[in-house]
This record gives structure tokens, sequence and C-alpha cells, in this order.
């Protein structure tokens, strides 16, 4: 039928982007009715979840991305004449994934799920009975959950709490899940130490960090924004951060200001710890500076404002990374997993 | 922030109107007042520091060289005592003790010229100004050079009218008022000489524009000055290129005018496109960067600046992607002393209440919130210095401090600050 003519005179959210980003991608609040109709409703949830960014970090978008993808695989049918391991992905599988990067652009973690899940399909014999794969395909997804986000999330808190000495003095950046783990682990393990939390303004996530670390008795500094980012710096004793995402020449994505952080600690001698599950890993991507991969905030692309969310840390600046298989200790990261 | 516009801030303008109106010492608390709250803040201080001191040697009673020194000195400690992370003002008033001292030299070889030639009466009758012989090159040793002057001066000074025998008018007594007056005029003249340097610096640093923005350039300010954004104005009427604009209040106020709108539209319409970067860190940026311009508050000694918290947040990304930091300052912000140990790791503490609401609760009180109004840039950092004399680098430093500091002002930075 007809188009309806809102959809004409809507302008194009992208317009705003000045020509020297006009590259890098932006997610989309996208209305449900737009999109595909196969797709599923708990992935048009997680969809609009995500192009509001209510869902935001990688690992809460890949659990929630999972979580919805079981949803499909139970209400899956394989159609007369075709076979799951044939059908599934193509016809099932694909407009989900889709309709999800239409709404944010995939992060990594997502894509390397989504190439472990499309493996898994594949490997079924194409007479595996319909049950049977989709029990399999269900199974692996909770593995996988089980396995590289909660043990992932509680062993690199582990491992990176015990790198916390007493007397110690950490830095962080805004509020990243791994390093409030971590200090509250380190808290709990008796350790004595304090927190500088250097907060991004546009974000604000710092501030619910310092009322966590506050609330667990843990002497915490906050300051607002980078401004004397350098005498913070000088106080510190280390500096934890939090990663989105690791390419292959070991160099970090992660919320804008990370590098400008990891690099004024750095530059002081100090250590800078990554901490990143191992899902987040690119192992074919390299990046060497933040206009490469990115993204554009959609709540700050107007006339009057430009962001990006992220920012690339070149691994010179990067002391190590702790993971949940091993505890970096300065090599490239990303080849030693 | 709404974008400066030409002229000073509202309470400034206010108060240089008010100067000649006002008692002196009035005036004088009327800008303490405006320093403290920062409402007089950045390049202002400079030009408000030489209306006071100005007011000062104009209006306040003084008899002789040390009466006045002693006032100038008096009222600008309690300036710098105000605003003690804008070392410009303290610059001002050594340039102007400065001026006074060789104003004074001056007539004292004007004296002694004049003595010598027994003719006193074409000195005190005549409304010119005395010669101007080549100022003295004076050997002063460190931590003696007050005593020096004093001495100096005492050598001429004749002692109170009160104390003269009677019959007062000796051609020596009649010489006093007279010179006194020549000296006070001189005086007011060489800070006039030193408004206008401070009023035309900016348009000497954009002079310079064209040769430092290339056509294509991408140019990273943050938080444009009046200088910042001369610069830029003058560089767009010649070249097309890009400004990134760094630095931006994170949480707009309800009906504030947007960002640097007045700039933007002024560049916009030259040709130059402007993005506003509403980010914390720079170094997402940095790779599309081609060079950085940001204005000091001051240069210390060593080729460190005093900056707006914030932008040494952008000299350090640009170190890290190797682009070029082109520092603008006029000389008069070129500080003879070096930053404090304090200064050199951190900033100066400003007021945190504007972030933090504390209506939040228990757990946002018993947070130690940090928020800085200063920075301090390591001179490694800096590649040009461009002032209104042309572009510099830290070899020039030495000459620049000796042409406008004597060397008696050069050691009174801990004089100052501690009235």
């Amino acid at each position: 039928g007809r188009r309806p003519s809102i959809l004409v005179v809507e302008k194009d959210v992208r317009s705003g982007i000045p020509e020297c980003f006009s590259h890098v991608p932006m997610a989309k609040r996208m209305p449900a009715s737009q999109a595909h109709k196969d797709v599923h409703p708990a992935v048009l949830a997680v969809g609009q979840e995500m192009a509001t960014f209510a869902i935001r970090d990688s690992i809460a978008r890949l659990e929630a991305t999972l979580l919805a993808f079981k949803k499909v695989i139970e209400s899956y049918e394989t159609p007369k004449g075709n076979s799951l391991s044939r059908h599934f992905v193509p016809h099932a599988l694909n407009p989900q994934i889709e309709y999800l990067t239409e709404c944010r652009p995939m992060c990594f973690s997502m894509g390397n799920a989504i190439r472990l899940l499309k493996a898994k399909v594949n490997k079924f014999d194409i007479d595996t009975p319909e049950d049977e794969a989709k029990e399999g395909l269900l199974g692996a997804i909770d593995v996988f959950i089980k396995e590289r986000v909660m043990l992932a999330e509680f062993v690199i808190a582990r491992n990176a709490a015990a790198i916390i000495k007493d007397g110690e003095h950490v830095l962080t950046y805004g509020r990243h899940r791994l390093v409030e783990k971590t200090l509250l682990q380190a808290s709990e393990d008796g350790k004595t130490f304090e927190v500088s939390i250097v907060d991004d303004p546009y974000d604000g996530g710092g501030r619910e960090l310092a009322k966590a670390l506050r609330h667990a008795g843990i002497r915490v500094f906050y300051s607002p924004n980078l401004g004397g980012l350098n005498a913070i710096a000088h106080r510190a004793t280390n500096a934890l951060l939090g990663a989105e995402a690791i390419f292959a020449n070991g160099s970090l994505q992660a919320p804008a200001g990370t590098a400008d952080v990891a690099m004024a600690v750095s530059a002081q001698l100090k250590k800078v710890i990554a901490l990143c599950e191992t899902i987040n890993f690119d192992r074919e991507r390299i990046s060497v500076d933040a206009l490469t991969y990115n993204e554009v905030d959609p709540e700050r692309n107007t006339a009057e404002s430009f962001r990006l969310l992220f920012d690339n840390t070149r691994d010179k600046y990067i002391s190590g990374v702790v993971t949940e298989f091993e505890t970096g200790s300065g090599l490239s990261p990303a080849q030693s997993i | 922030m709404a974008p400066s516009q030409a002229g000073y801030a509202p309470s400034l303008d206010k108060l240089l109107k008010s100067l000649k109106n006002h008692p002196l010492e009035a005036s004088i608390d009327a800008l303490i007042f405006l320093l403290t709250r920062r409402q007089v803040h950045g390049d202002d201080c400079a030009i408000a520091t030489a209306h006071i001191l100005l007011q000062v040697v104009a209006r306040s009673k003084w008899n002789d060289v040390d009466q006045l020194l002693a006032r100038v000195q008096k009222a600008g400690s309690r300036l710098v005592y105000a605003a003690p992370d804008e070392p410009v003002i303290g610059n001002i008033v050594r340039r102007v003790l400065g001026l006074i001292r060789d104003e004074a030299s001056e007539e004292r070889n004007a004296d002694d010229l004049s003595e010598s030639a027994s003719d006193i009466q074409t000195l005190t009758t005549s409304s010119s100004p005395p010669p101007r012989p080549p100022p003295l090159v004076r050997s002063t040793t460190a931590g003696g050079s007050m005593s020096v002057s004093k001495s100096m001066f005492n050598l001429l000074s004749v002692a109170d009218p009160a104390d003269l025998p009677t019959g007062a008018s000796t051609p020596v007594s009649q010489a006093q008022p007279a010179s006194i007056q020549a000296l006070r005029s001189e005086v007011i003249d060489g800070i006039e000489e030193i408004m206008d340097e401070i009023s035309q610096a900016d348009d000497q640093i954009a002079s310079f524009a064209e040769i430092q923005i290339n056509p294509g350039d991408y140019v990273l300010v943050y938080r444009p000055s009046k200088t910042v954004e001369k610069f830029l104005v003058k560089a767009a009427s010649k070249r097309r290129f890009t400004v990134f604009i760094a630095g931006l209040e994170p949480h707009k106020k309800q009906g504030a005018e947007a960002p640097y709108a007045a700039l933007r539209k002024k560049l916009n319409a030259a040709g130059v496109n402007t993005v506003n970067l509403a980010s914390n860190g720079l170094t997402a940026y940095m790779a599309r960067v081609s060079k950085v311009v940001i204005s000091a508050k001051a240069v210390y000694q060593n080729g460190g600046l005093l900056v707006d918290s914030g932008s040494c947040i952008a000299v350090q990304a640009a170190e890290a992607y190797s682009k070029p930091v082109i520092v603008l300052c006029g000389v008069y912000k070129f500080c003879p002393q070096d930053p404090s140990e304090e200064l050199s790791w951190g900033g100066v503490k400003g007021n945190s209440s504007a972030e933090v609401s504390y209506a939040e609760g228990a757990e946002v009180d018993e947070l130690e919130v940090e928020n800085t109004v200063t920075d301090y840039v390591r001179p490694e950092h800096v590649d040009i210095y461009l002032t209104n004399l042309g572009p510099q680098t830290l070899h020039h430093f030495a000459g620049i401090l000796a042409d406008h500091y004597k060397p008696e002002e050069m050691l009174l930075s801990l004089q100052l600050g501690e009235a």
C-alpha cells in the first residue's frame, strides 16, 4: 500500500553529521512498524532498547541479543521441504540481525557471538531433526552466556582485584561494569584503597559508581570532567579502565575520554590496566585511530554539537589487559588470546 | 557560557565607567570583589589592573617615589591576592612599578642635569616634560634592590616640606611638587601605553593568522577566548578551513544561546565550517585535527602555560598524534617567574557546587568532589608561542622578559600575594 506521508518529510538524521565524520555510523530510532515483517517481537524490543541506549554497553547488548535469539529459535518452525541447517540462518536469523544493526551498529561481542552461533548451525547435519537442533542451539546459547559473560565477569573481577594492593589509589574513568565489580571485590577482600573517579559529563555514570563505592565504604574522589586530569593522575598509583572492545593490534575501543585518561596516567609511568572479556576481542580488525571504527552519539548530533561515542587507546599506553583467561602483563593483548 | 563579544564583561565595563566618580578605595574594593567572584577573569584582569593602578597613580596622595611605589605595590598586592590564579595581574603591577622606577630615574637625571646647569627655574616653569635621557642601567644585586632604589631616591628627594627651613621658596623646594607632577603624568602616560599594548595585542596576534592557518586545515580550539576568536575570524577572511570547537558546557542552561553562536556565525559567513565537539576527551578527534590553537592565561619563565582547565587535554592529545600546538599570548602575559610546584602538578581547585547537587543525599556529601579551574601545560608540549611581537620559541623568553621587567620586579614574586 501507500507509505505514510510522514516518512517522506522525515528529515535525514544523518544530515547533521559533519562531512569529515560522514563515514561513521549512528544508532537510529526506527518505528517498530517499519521493521521487516519477520523480525521477532522479542528482537524488536531489544532493538528499540539499543536504539535508545537503554541497553548500552557491549556485554549487556550481547546478553539481551542472545536471550532474544533464544525466543526466535523457540518459535522457529522449519518450512516443509527445508532443513533447519539450510533455512534458519538466511530466513530466520538474518532479518533479526539486519534489524538490530539498523537500530544500532553491532558491537564486536555481538558479531563474535553471532559468528559462533552460525557456525553451530552449519555444523548440524542436513538431516538433524528440528527439535534436536533447536535444543542444541538453545543449550549452546545458555553455555555461552554462562561462560563468556557471567563466569568471565566473575574471573576478571577476581583477578583484577588481586592486582590492587593496600594503600593504592586507583583512577578510573566513567562507570564500567567490570571496574565496579573489581573495586567492590577488592574492598570485600579486605583491601584498603582510595579511588578517583573521573567522569564524562555527557554520561554521568561516574557519579553512580561513586555512590556505589561510597556505599561500600571506599574513599572516593570525584571529578566531574577531565579538567585537572594530570593532578589526579599524579596522585593515583594505577588506573583501571573498562574496554568496549580490543582490536587485533591491541588498541582499545572504549568510551570517549578513556584514551585521554590512559595517556595522562602512562605519561606519569603508572600502570594502566584494561579490563575486557575475550568475547569483545576482534582478531580481524585493526584500528590505529578513533575514526575508523566508531559511532556518532545520536543524542549529540545537532547543529550545536557533535560527539563520537568511543576513542581508541593505542597499546603503548596500556600496561596490561585482564581477561577471564589470564592476566596480561604488558604483552600485546590481542595476540595473547 | 555565551561567547564573548567585543568589549569587556558587563561588570567590568560598569566598573571602568564608574572609576572617575568613585573614591579610589571604593574602586579598588569593587574590583577585588569582582575578582574574587570571578566576574572579572581571564584577559580582562590585565586591563582592569592597569585601570586601577592608573587611578592609584593619579589620585592617591604621594610625595615621593617611594610612597608612590608603596601605594602601587599595596593596591597591586591586594589585587593579586584576590585572584591568585590570574598571574597576569602581577605582571601588570610589576610593569607599572618598573615604569615608575624608570621615570623616577629619568627625573633624577633631569634634576641632575638641570642642577649642574644651575637652571632649576627653567625646569619648574617649563610645562614641557623634561628631556628623556637613556634609561639607567642599574646593576642591582638580589635582595638589595629595594634598598638600593630607596637610597637612590633619598639622594634626590629632599625631606618633607615641614622639615624645610623657613623661607621655603628655595629653588629646590619649588622643584619638588613640579617634578612630582611631571612624574605623575609620565607614569600615567606609561600606564596608558601598557593599556594600549594590552588592547591591541589580540589584533596584532590575529595579523599572523593567515601565516599559521593553511587552506584545508582542521583547527581544534578549546573554549576559544577573545584572542582565539579574533585569530580565527582573521584567518577565515583569507583561508578555507574547518574549526572544531571543544570544551562546551555539558549541560546547556535553559534558554541559553547556542554555544559560540556568534563566533560560528562569523566563521560560517566567511565559508569556514565549524563543528562543536560535545566531548570530554579529545583524542578521538585528533587523527583529523591538523593543529591545535589555544590561548594562555599566563606564560611562565620556563615556557609552561597557565590555561583554562581542560585545555591540557587538547594539548596532550595533540602531542600523542604529533599535531602542532599554537599558543596565543600577548607578551603582557609573560611572567618573570616559574610556576609553583603545586601548579606544575595540579590545577587550582574551583567551585564544585555547580557540578553536584547536594540535594541528592548523604552519599554525595561524602564524596570528595574536585573541579579544577586552571591547568598547567608543560613547555615541551608547546610548538609556537604566537605573541603580539610575532611567533616566538622558548629561546626568546629571556630576552622578552628582560625587555619588559626590571630586575627588581622579577624578584617581587614573594612580596606579591602575601599582602
